[in-house]
């Protein structure tokens, strides 16, 4: 069986498990186990939907597709994406597509969320947190993929869903073959929707999309310890609105590409696995704003993104030990221009990334100790050096006008280390971690020129001398079992920043685009705070009955001890699970309370809570037959929530309906 | 007849533009071909590698056969502009005189008295148009090449003429006939204003060497003379120009650190402007005299439109 599960692994043992373990020996799961999340629409999902799952996430949504997200409510320029371990940089000035909207769900396995400072090998940058989206490979000797009686190797899944509110339409279908030598899986996903309806009724314009994505994993066992394998993914998007910006994308496209090579050790050896990736993927990023009825100047924003690197990991496991060492050396490159052609008058061109070439190399290391049965300890530090080069002789010559001083060429010394100590005594489980790292500034934030943000409808620039941004974190978990069936847990978590890099107001600047409140230039703030803090609770009094609440809590705020922008209002959920096989159900009461602490400085305004309720079914119809039904925002309330770009609505009243078949 | 010279020297001496493209199997020696020059060590001319450098600039530049002619009978002064054709506003000359026996540059040699004229029939008038008072060589690598300009005030008929003096001989163009067309795009290099009773000319040096960035803006400022048909000199009064570059296009976006002109030791005017992207800039234009008053524009009314 092959579905998509989401973990999320936060101190948790999975975290430790999971890092040590051999590709091959991945379990892949159909059912939520413990601990581990997972979308009510099943596979179906979007990559978007599996990410609300993960604690500590939320996303931007500027649109129905490509939804950005955060994590400890930080946005990507404090996060790390990889994909499989494979830095992927997004394409477009204005993130209207961060970098896990170039996969489907039908190419994960899994995504997971290292929060704070303690992130993947390959993670750099990362101070809020680090993503890694698994890939969804076949793996040798799956038994998962026989079919009970007969031997075969064959595996062939499907996926069809619907949605009526949009007209969403979803279909996929993958085909896996695994034996001892050799795996090969690979497969289709298409998705299609029309503009949603809004809470009361109201059509949405621009808030379609269309998506193909098309993808093949390849293993082959060359002896009996020596794994090679190979990955590549399609990902085309077309026609995607974007309801909270002025402008669509008339193309968004991804090419994904990897081959590996790895070594299992012994058993007995104290060296576990040895693997060294090679990968290379870009990105070409089209906005388009011609369907737009009220456009004053007609643009192309085009942008592109190619990186190329690899990784080589070594883990070993020594009974009190499980370390993980890790090199990796990026290469990559963006670029994006603009131009406007004012009608009938001379087009108007300039470097918006002026062709930064970004070359970074980096090395990991992270111990897992078991100090005793009850106490745990991981430690994890990463070195990292990078070199920019600004290719595009006109880009820089632009942003010489701003920075006389400035170079064609920058170097930075990055690094972080986490320590986390958990400790279990009887019903009490308690962890605590502490951090330090920095990350260096990104390319908007060094070289941007002239982007227009339309949150705060300032254009921003970059700013070639920014200092680093660094941060202490400070986190803690206590969690309580009253008994068996009953759980509480809170955890929360501090970002102390040092040259907190946000954008400043120059008054001495003239925007660009037309009806610009002004410009903005990066800065680095002398500090700033960011803070979470959550609660659950988790119940089940009986077999076929669950209860789970929770809430979390954030503050941010900059150096004048003003709120930041983009910053969660108190969230809090309520799940009700009946489990009576086959059939499966969950009902979710969930909302944001009023948005009292926004950034009016950093142009946001001020959010209204909501409440909305969601149910859905899930009906195990046949071994190969699994069937998902629901309902979200059932009274079709009309609201948005503060990561709503600009406040545009959410869906209102969405039934949805979806089969996988598995053979 | 046209003989052709191959002759041989040493790469080095040539310089890198040379060298960088035969460094493959030349061993050092480039084969140097200049059609129709013949490099006799004649003192008067240039030498091989003047010569080349002469003949590149030259191939950058198209000629005006209007504006050729021959000095007493042995030498030939041939008129080049950028596109071998004229437009309102800022155009520039370049002038080189040869050898009629070898077709070797001639090093020293004088262009003045430039003297456009256009004859307004309709009105019974004539007027003239700023002009350089001379053509100077263009620059150390090339003295053999004479720069010289003129600020067409109108498009239409003129007439064009200057004196040459080539080795002892003169001679010239006695007021050819000149068609001058407009900038078809909408660029306007040229703008005048009165002040103290006198009309001044702001001729805006050819912006199109321009790029996104930091840019050096180049102008003259001119004075009409009491003859209206002879051409208008540089200004005997000393200005600051403020500019002020705006996007119409772009809600009068702006750049920040733009210099005002002013006045170098050549007579033209210089100063620093920055674009911040392509397409159509306003330079707004505020004049000021010695003392800092403000004595034109300031007020948005006067300007260069130019396209990047």
């Amino acid at each position: 069986m092959l579905a998509t599960v989401l973990l999320t692994s936060i101190l948790t043992a999975d975290t430790v498990a999971d890092r040590a373990q051999n590709l091959d020996e991945v379990v892949i799961v159909s059912a939520a186990g413990r601990g581990k999340k997972r979308s009510a629409k099943g596979q179906v999902a979007s990559i978007d939907e599996h990410l609300q799952q993960l604690s500590g996430v939320n996303l931007i949504r500027r649109g129905s597709y490509a939804w950005e997200p955060t994590v400890n409510n930080m946005q990507t320029e404090r996060l790390s994406t990889t994909i499989d371990g494979m830095k992927i940089f997004y394409a477009c000035t204005d993130k209207m597509d961060p970098v896990t909207s170039y996969v489907e769900s039908g190419n994960l396995q899994s995504i997971s969320l290292s929060s704070g400072l303690d992130g993947n090998p390959q993670a750099t940058g990362n101070i809020g947190g680090s993503l890694d989206l698994r890939l969804r490979k076949a793996g040798f000797d799956n038994g998962q993929l026989t079919i009970e009686n007969g031997q075969s190797p064959l595996h062939l899944n499907a996926t069809a869903g619907h949605e009526w509110n949009g007209h969403v339409q979803v279909y996929g279908a993958d085909a896996a073959h695994s034996s001892h030598r050799l795996y090969v899986n690979g497969g289709v996903f298409y998705r299609h929707a029309d503009n949603y309806t809004v809470g009361g009724g109201r059509e949405l314009p621009f808030s379609q999309f269309r998506k193909v994505n098309v993808f093949g994993n390849v293993g082959a066992r060359l002896a009996e310890h020596d794994i090679v394998e190979a990955t590549v993914i399609f990902d085309r998007a077309t026609d995607v609105g974007y309801p909270a910006l002025n402008m669509d994308v008339a193309r968004a496209e991804g090419f994904i590409t990897s081959a590996s090579y790895k070594h299992l050790f012994d058993e007995a050896s104290l060296l576990q696995t040895w693997e060294t990736k090679l990968y290379y993927n870009h990105i070409v990023h089209e906005m388009d704003d011609t369907h737009r009825p009220d456009v004053e100047i007609h643009m192309d924003m085009p942008g592109r993104s190619q990186t190329a690197g690899l990784y080589s990991l070594l883990t070993a496991a020594g009974s009190r030990h499980s370390c993980q060492l890790n090199y990796d050396l990026y290469y990559n490159r963006l670029l994006a221009d603009m131009t406007m052609y004012p009608g009938g008058a001379a087009p108007m061109y300039m470097v918006t990334w002026p062709d930064v070439g970004t070359l970074c190399t980096g090395l990991a290391l992270a111990d897992d100790i078991t100090l005793t049965d009850c106490q745990h300890l991981r430690l994890s530090a990463k070195l990292a050096w990078q070199a920019q080069r600004l290719n595009s002789d006109e880009g820089y010559h632009a942003l010489r006008v701003f920075f006389p001083t400035m170079n064609d060429s920058y170097r930075q010394t990055t690094a972080r280390l986490a320590a986390n100590y958990r400790l279990a005594v009887g019903r009490w489980e308690l962890g605590v971690g502490a951090g330090w790292g920095s990350r260096a500034p990104t390319v908007t934030e060094a070289y941007g020129y002239y982007l227009n943000n339309t949150f705060d409808r300032y254009d921003y620039m970059g700013n070639p001398s920014l200092s680093n941004e660094s941060a202490v974190e400070l986190n803690a978990a206590l969690q309580f079992s009253a008994s068996q069936s009953l759980r509480f847990k809170v955890q929360g978590n501090a970002f102390f920043f040092h040259n907190y890099i946000i954008g400043q107001f120059e008054t001495r600047l003239s925007p660009m685009t037309v009806g610009a409140e002004g410009v903005k230039v990066y800065g680095n703030l002398p500090h700033a705070t960011i803070t979470n803090l959550s609660f659950t609770a988790d119940w089940q009094p009986l077999k076929w009955f669950s209860w789970q609440a929770g809430a979390a809590y954030a503050t941010g705020r900059d150096a004048d001890g003003d709120p930041l922008p983009l910053i969660a209002p108190l969230a809090w959920h309520n799940t009700l699970n009946l489990r009576l096989q086959p059939f499966t159900l969950h009902l979710t009461i969930k909302g944001n309370a009023r948005q009292r602490d926004y950034g009016a400085k950093y142009g946001e305004s001020e959010t209204a809570g909501w409440t909305v309720c969601n149910v859905s079914a899930e009906w195990a119809a046949t071994d190969k037959l699994t069937v998902r039904a629901g309902v979200e925002n059932i009274f079709d309330k009309h609201y948005s929530s503060y990561a709503d770009w600009n406040g545009i609505p959410q869906k209102g009243r969405n039934i949805y309906l979806n089969f996988t078949f598995e053979w | 007849m046209m003989r052709k010279w191959t002759i041989y020297v040493m790469a080095a001496l040539i310089g890198a533009a040379v060298t960088s493209c035969n460094s493959n199997d030349d061993a050092g020696v480039a084969e140097i071909e200049i059609p129709g020059v013949t490099i006799d060590g004649d003192i008067d001319c240039c030498s091989a590698e003047e010569a080349l450098q002469v003949y590149r600039f030259l191939q950058t530049v198209h000629i005006v056969p209007e504006l050729s002619t021959v000095v007493d009978g042995k030498y030939n002064v041939f008129a080049y502009s950028r596109t071998g054709t004229f437009h309102t506003g800022y155009n520039e000359l370049y002038f080189v005189a040869t050898k009629k026996l070898t077709g070797n540059y001639v090093k020293q040699f004088d262009v003045e008295g430039l003297s456009p004229l256009m004859e307004m029939a309709a009105m019974n008038m004539k007027h003239s148009a700023p002009a350089a008072a001379s053509a100077v060589s263009l620059d150390d690598q090339h003295l053999a090449v004479k720069r010289a300009w003129v600020s067409f005030l109108m498009d239409g008929e003129w007439t064009f003429g200057y004196n040459a003096r080539v080795l002892g001989a003169t001679g010239g163009v006695e007021q050819a006939a000149l068609s001058v067309g407009s900038q078809g795009d909408g660029q306007q290099w040229l703008k005048s204003f009165k002040t103290g009773g006198q009309t001044y000319y702001l001729s805006l040096v050819t912006p199109t060497d321009w790029q996104t960035g930091t840019n050096t803006i180049r102008a003259y400022v001119s004075q009409k003379g009491s003859v209206a048909t002879e051409a208008y000199p540089l200004a005997a009064q000393q200005f600051t120009i403020d500019i002020d570059p705006r996007m119409p296009d772009m809600g009068n976006h702006t750049s920040p650190d733009n210099q005002p002109l002013t006045r170098q030791t050549d007579g033209s005017y210089e100063g620093t402007i920055n674009l911040t992207m392509t397409g159509l800039w306003r330079i707004y234009l505020t004049v000021r005299d010695l003392a800092g008053n403000v004595v034109a524009g300031g007020d948005e009314t006067l300007f260069w439109d130019v396209i990047l």
